[in-house]
């Protein structure tokens, strides 16, 4: 899932400066399972919000709402007949639902209040690990499910650099060298072959803003873009 | 927990696990309460360890009994559900079935392992274990006329349960003709029942201690040696020994740690599945509906095994009654539209309440409604009866404009605790701030920072989180919940430039009204001194 971390209250508060209606939205998927944006969240900022305000003796009006998914426009509909009522929103939503949200709305201030940083695990409550950086390339079939674009410092593809010492990375020594566990991930499972498969550097070019349209619904696609 | 109550059915079926001595006596003592009982060993047999013909009358009486069933060659591969309906997957070689249980009983035994290290011996035929040493006596396979030495205490502290291992072999070589006994002991301990006996007659039939600090020198070889500088002699003592018994470590059944965690219970720092701490005692574990007996809690003798076995009967007739179970109605409730399985809540609940079929269930027989959940729910989906999210607003909306000119500080308390101290106080005629509005929560666990944050929000001047001690918390971790989300809420605090020690968070026991009165007149005169 999607992993996100609230904003620090100080930026939430600069970014709303001037605004005395504010609508604050959680998500109900990613941000809310990572403990970032959900409902509980989205009201928490709010008390912030409003009690900042009566400090400094400029009271504000706050109303907290949760949609399904911040990135399906469908579920952002639901907020059509509320909107107006507010002088700016606030997305507790990843950048993508962010995003989508300041296209729904385009003529309102749409601000964040989360830093949307990884895509990753969790642990436990509230302990989340990166494990993948969406390359767009997949190699995880040859590294024995180990990324090394995501867990070796460097995104190195064709095992350590000189830098590793044994089991940890030369940044950190709790950080643990990716190729050394892949190499022992590789030898447990009987498939050490797999490290000599040579990997051709990763194209970065990929990482211009990327559209994915799954295997049947090209035109769907099509058909949807021509409207 | 809270005054309304429902009746919910339970099963009351009851499985035991492990076929030991203290699994056939639980089977035999639940079965004597009424209860269908099925006993699994993971062995071709139960009971197999004999001593004075005890056992075999307990599995003679088990086998016999209608209301068990025995499953040898048998373990609960998984476990699903919750107290009072427990859905076990249980496999006897490749076969499998589910049964429902209401309560299970977790009968696991001892293991050993042999210490030669510690005295750089290798085991072979004139090497034993403790272990081979007894298989030997019980199959009279000990020749007549030999030397037998032990060694005991210098590759472990010293146990009574080791001890008295020692002491039974001596009482039975004792028995086998012309046999002398030597025994060289280090860390040792005979604090258990009937121990100095043994060791007086072995001593009177002529077996000799040794007590050392040094770990006896052994020559292994076609004539074997021990010796050691003897600290009353003075001097250096050699036996020649035809048979050296070494000690072994007696450890936690290993199959525990794997069956705590489908169990949902806790083990401790050796493997066995009792924490130490009194709240469990005597054959309680983290969980209701989940009781130890014998060895799968603490290292334990057989008889003390024995005597788990009727107080397991007790908790299983305690928990599971007639089937039909008393809980409260206000247990906590999943609006299944706002749920989006995230596990908190089932990773949050200390007491295994929670589980989920795609989104996360509640069980009413579980539930102790302390409302840790309800309070760590990212999308508030649970609400807890009577301390519903708007129920609490409403009760701090009801406090406002109360305290007058007096400071208004709402006081949320555990009513275990915290409740029990203000009243105390108010009884005792100790200061209590005028101003001062306590609200009642179930547990501190259910003190959501949102009802913190509001209360400041509706004007409180001060809010106090009143809490059990921790670790004296009847949900275990609420009290601990409670004081991290104050650290949270001092940081917000601060963040919108409030003072941070316009909010407290103590832990009081409910004896401690005095205490109530110092911290709340204190937060009053904080409060007076900064608006002064």
């Amino acid at each position: 899932m999607i992993v996100a971390e609230r904003k620090p209250f100080d930026e939430i508060s600069d970014l709303l400066a001037g605004y005395d209606k504010v609508l604050t939205v959680g998500c109900k998927t990613c941000v809310a399972v990572c403990l970032a944006g959900g409902e509980k969240e989205a009201a928490l900022l709010n008390k912030e919000l409003m009690l900042a305000r009566k400090v400094a003796g400029k009271p504000v009006e706050t109303c907290a709402a949760l949609v399904e998914r911040q990135c399906d426009m469908e579920f952002l509909a639901e907020l059509d007949d509320i909107v107006d009522q507010y002088d700016a929103i606030v997305s507790m939503a990843c950048g993508a639902g962010v995003q989508f949200m300041a296209e729904r709305y385009p003529t309102k201030p749409v601000l964040p209040g989360v830093n949307t940083t990884f895509i990753g695990v969790n642990r436990d409550v509230g302990w989340y690990e990166e494990k993948c950086r969406s390359c767009g390339n997949c190699l995880l079939g040859v590294t024995g499910g180990i990324c090394p674009i995501t867990m070796c410092a460097k995104s190195l593809m064709n095992g350590p650099c000189g830098g590793t010492n044994q089991t940890s990375c030369e940044i950190n020594k709790d950080q643990p060298c990716a190729w050394y566990a892949i190499y022992q991930r590789l030898a447990g499972q009987d498939r050490l072959d797999n490290i000599l498969k040579m990997t051709e550097i990763m194209d970065w070019r990929n990482n211009v803003p990327r559209t994915i349209v799954q295997p049947g619904y090209e035109q769907r696609k099509a058909a949807f873009s021509d409207k | 927990m809270n005054a309304d109550k429902k009746i919910i059915q339970i099963a009351t079926d009851v499985l035991v696990i492990g076929g030991g001595t203290a699994g056939v006596a639980a089977a035999l003592e639940v079965a004597g309460q009424g209860y269908k009982v099925v006993l699994t060993s993971k062995e071709d047999k139960v009971a197999q360890e004999a001593k004075d013909g005890a056992v075999a009358d307990l599995t003679a009486k088990a086998e016999a009994n209608a209301n068990i069933e025995i499953m040898t060659n048998t373990v609960a591969a998984d476990v699903k559900g919750v107290p009072g309906k427990f859905e076990v997957t249980l496999k006897t070689g490749d076969a499998a079935v589910e049964k429902t249980f209401g309560a299970i009983v977790v009968a696991t035994g001892l293991t050993t392992t042999v210490l030669n290290d510690a005295y750089g011996l290798e085991m072979g035929p004139k090497v034993v274990s403790q272990s081979e040493l007894e298989a030997m006596l019980a199959e009279g396979k000990l020749e007549a006329g030999k030397t037998v030495a032990f060694l005991v205490g210098f590759g472990q502290e010293g146990n009574p349960l080791v001890m008295q291992r020692v002491l039974d072999s001596l009482t039975a070589l004792t028995k086998v003709a012309d046999t002398d006994a030597y025994v060289f002991v280090g860390d040792i301990k005979l604090a258990a029942d009937g121990l100095d006996a043994l060791y007086a007659q072995a001593r009177q039939e002529g077996v000799i201690y040794f007590k050392t600090k040094e770990t006896p020198q052994v020559t292994v070889g076609d004539a074997m040696t021990i010796s050691i500088l003897d600290p009353v002699l003075r001097q250096r003592v050699e036996v020649q020994p035809d048979l050296v018994v070494v000690e072994e470590a007696i450890l936690a059944d290993e199959d525990n740690a794997a069956l705590a965690v489908p169990l949902e219970i806790e083990a401790d720092n050796n493997g066995f599945l009792q924490p130490d701490n009194v709240h469990y005692f005597p054959v309680k574990s983290t969980r209701l509906g989940i009781y130890l007996a014998g060895a799968s809690r603490d290292l334990l003798s057989f008889e003390q095994g024995l005597e788990d076995a009727g107080n397991v009967a007790l908790e299983v007739k305690k928990f599971l009654g007639d089937g039909n179970l008393e809980v409260p109605s206000n247990t906590a409730f999943v609006d299944v539209d706002k749920c989006t399985v995230c596990l908190t809540c089932y990773r949050c609940c200390p007491h295994g309440a929670i589980y989920w079929d795609s989104r996360a269930i509640i069980a009413e027989s579980a539930c102790q409604g302390c409302g840790i959940c309800a309070s760590e729910c990212p999308n508030d989906a649970i609400q807890l009866g009577d301390y519903a999210d708007d129920a609490m607003a409403q009760a701090v909306k009801d406090g406002q404009g109360s305290a007058g000119k007096s400071p208004w500080i709402v006081a949320f308390c555990c009513k275990n605790s915290g409740l029990e101290a203000m009243k105390m106080a108010k009884a005792f005629g100790y200061r209590v701030p005028a101003g001062l509005q306590a609200i009642e929560v179930p547990c501190a666990g259910k003190i959501d920072m949102d009802y913190v944050m509001d209360a400041f929000v509706q004007g409180a001047d001060g809010v106090m989180l009143l809490t059990c001690h921790n670790g004296n918390c009847k949900s275990d971790k609420g009290a601990l919940y409670a004081s991290w989300r104050a650290e949270e809420i001092k940081k917000m605090l601060a963040a919108v430039g409030m003072p941070e020690d316009r909010l407290v968070c103590a832990s009081l026991a409910n004896n401690m009204g005095r205490t109530f009165s110092e911290i709340s007149v204190e937060l009053e005169r904080s409060i007076k001194k900064a608006g002064s």
